[in-house]
């Protein structure tokens, strides 16, 4: 009987537990989790702090004990695993038991990103990645007495933090050292125009400024100038949780390879033989470029994790990889960013009414996307993005050039990302 | 058992009739800004009068492998087994969109509240033993929901220009 172990019970955990007992019914499947719940989505943080869901929503495969019967796992939860031994196969947790395996994923996910200078001014601030995290924010906004609010970060999480407070009538500040919004997706144009309409709403940005720290009265900007604020929300990204890994013991001279996340090949395998990685602590292949890169994504996390369960079970399987590719819907506003905006080629615009299409092409390779006004057409292009990536057909079929017709694009357009007239 | 929706596509003259259907059987009202599932629109390649023209009706594919399912943060997208229909529960559906960016047909839309909905296949019907009100109103035999086996096995099939309403429209 073979021994599993996954350590971290978020997406890409349960994924990986589900796919190996889909196909080895025998195996021993232990799973190590630092929470006491269920597999939480970090997604919903948001959603859960404005009380838009309540915590029977915030788990979406189900409770501890069903996920425990129904794929008969044993799940160790409130243990944190420190170190992996490749050598010997074992692991250590922080109370100091060991514990075995023959096949090991590590699904540790990622952390809110804290720098050391934030936390020398003495003030306080609120992180969005975990469920404490979101019961906080919610906690303190049921207090009452905000009035006024900064989110440092103009990320797509600063975005559903911003949207959050400005719900909850309270004049929200955001601020970035970037000089537009989602500079990792989204290109000036479109970001400039979001910003608009966002400041149309009320909300206020500061762009290219230096946080030096918090401080009780607010956050200090490198200038020396205090943006006064009653709560501090922190946004500015993650950082993998990849220090269980970083000095194991190694076999046969091969390392686990970590840059800023776990580097894995297209099995989801390390560089060490038997250990995995799948999900927000793991760098896998960027279709786009080649290289390895984390793409810190829900969807991305499932199939990250299933592929890996699938391998570590014995049933060769490969994942290709992925593109960035994001969808944010707020305030009634929906961006979708398909493919790497800082890539280089021609850039050409669609605009009919509220709709924005803009793509940039090298040749005729499409290189990047932004959409502005409407989420219908988002799965056609990244569809077929990710199909061209692949290799696949260039051209979009008749039935996806007829719905992106369908939906307001002009057939000049159409032709020009795929279509064929 | 695993059924498919198909579309003959050259016995489809566009009168949305099963556009139509479907807004009746799901109660979609477009002028009080309900989407409605199901459309129907026409495809020219070109301006030449010989040039291809088709007639096309589009609603979930209910993708064999749905890319929808495990992209959906709340977990509001599953398969039913019998039926292979691709079915929602949006209780706890937050209206992220995330499904719209997953499907490559277009197929989730909104209700007012901001909550998924789509085509479920008219699994009541059809687990009543009637076909989805879309195929039954359907005055050619243009849109079809076949088993899947027979879909695979049955050379008729193959033989007319059929759009098979599957993953990645092949
Ligand atoms: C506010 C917010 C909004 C987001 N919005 C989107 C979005 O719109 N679209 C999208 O696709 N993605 C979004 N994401 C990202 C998405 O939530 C993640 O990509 C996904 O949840 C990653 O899953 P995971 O399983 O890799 O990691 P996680 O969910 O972080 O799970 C890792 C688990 O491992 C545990 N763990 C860590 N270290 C140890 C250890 N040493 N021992 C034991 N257990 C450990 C953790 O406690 C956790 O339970 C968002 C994230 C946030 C925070
Ligand atoms: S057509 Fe879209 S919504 Fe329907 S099953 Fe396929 S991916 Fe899901
Ligand atoms: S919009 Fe609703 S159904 Fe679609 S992915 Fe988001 S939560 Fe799921
Ligand atoms: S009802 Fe039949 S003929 Fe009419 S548009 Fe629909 S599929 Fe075509």
């Amino acid at each position: 009987m073979k021994k599993y172990a996954i350590i971290g019970f978020g997406c890409a955990g349960f994924h990986a537990a589900k796919s190996i007992r889909q196909v080895d019914p025998e195996g021993q499947i232990t799973v190590f989790n630092d929470t006491g719940q269920p597999p939480f989505n970090p997604m919903l943080s948001t959603y859960y702090a404005s009380d838009k869901l309540g915590l029977d929503g915030v788990f979406p495969f189900g409770t501890l004990e069903e996920l425990q019967q129904q794929w008969s796992l044993d799940i160790h939860h409130n243990v944190r695993v420190d170190w992996v031994d490749a050598q010997s196969k074992t692991i250590k947790l922080e109370d100091g038991n060991k514990h075995s395996f023959d096949s090991i994923l590590i699904a540790t996910g990622a952390r809110a990103i804290v720098p050391p200078s934030f936390r020398e001014g003495g003030g306080d601030y609120y992180l969005m990645r975990t469920l404490e995290d979101a019961q906080r924010l919610r906690s303190r906004i049921e207090e009452g007495g905000i009035k006024r609010a900064t989110v440092i970060g103009g990320s797509m999480v600063g975005i559903k933090v911003a949207e959050l407070l400005h719900e909850n009538n309270i004049e929200t500040t955001i601020v970035d050292a970037a000089s537009y919004l989602f500079p990792l997706a989204a290109y000036e144009s479109i970001a400039k125009l979001i910003q608009q309409r966002l400041e149309e709403q009320g909300i206020k940005f500061v762009f290219g400024a230096q946080v030096s720290t918090i401080t009780q009265e607010g956050v200090v900007l490198g200038n020396g100038n205090t943006l006064e604020s009653d709560i501090v929300c922190l946004c500015i990204g993650t950082t993998a949780n990849v220090e269980l890994v970083a000095n194991t013991k190694v076999v046969e001279d091969s390392p686990v390879k970590v840059n800023r996340g776990i580097v894995v090949d297209m099995h989801m395998q390390t560089t060490c033989p038997g250990i995995y990685a799948a999900g927000d602590c793991c760098e896998g292949i960027n279709l786009q470029t080649g290289k390895t890169q984390i793409i810190g994504l829900w969807a991305n996390a499932a199939a990250q994790g299933s592929c890996a369960g699938r391998n570590m079970a014995g049933k060769s399987t490969v994942y290709y990889g992925n593109i960035l590719h994001n969808i944010t819907h707020f305030m009634d506003m929906d961006f979708i960013g398909l493919g790497d905006p800082t890539l280089p080629g021609e850039r050409h615009t669609f605009k009919k009414d509220d709709l924005i299409v803009e793509a940039v092409l090298e040749g005729n390779k499409i290189n990047s996307i932004n959409i502005f006004g409407n989420y219908k057409i988002s799965g056609i292009l990244k569809n077929h993005l990710t199909k061209l990536l692949m290799g696949g057909d260039s051209k979009l079929t008749i039935a996806q050039q007829g719905l992106l017709a369908n939906q307001g694009l002009s057939w000049e357009f159409i032709k020009l990302i795929g279509g064929e007239i | 058992m695993s059924k498919i929706f198909i579309l003959d596509t050259e016995k489809c003259i566009g009168c949305s009739s099963c556009a139509i259907a479907c807004m009746d059987q799901n109660d979609i009202e477009p002028y009080e800004g309900d989407i409605p599932f199901r459309v129907c629109f026409t495809v020219e390649q070109g301006s030449d009068k010989d040039s291809p023209f088709s007639y096309l009706t589009m609603a979930c594919m209910h993708c064999e492998d749905a890319p929808c399912i495990n992209s959906c943060p709340a977990g509001c997208l599953s398969k039913d087994m019998d039926t292979g229909f691709t079915v929602f529960d949006n209780n706890n559906c937050i209206g992220c969109h995330s499904c719209a960016m997953a499907c490559p047909f277009a197929a989730p839309c909104f209700d007012k509240d901001g909550k998924m909905v789509k085509c479920d296949g008219c699994i009541d019907r059809v687990r009543a033993g009637l076909e989805p009100a879309c195929v039954r109103v359907c005055p050619y035999d243009a849109l079809q929901l076949v088993a899947k086996e027979d879909y695979e096995k049955e050379q008729k099939y193959k033989k007319a220009k059929i759009l098979a309403y599957m993953a990645f429209d092949k």
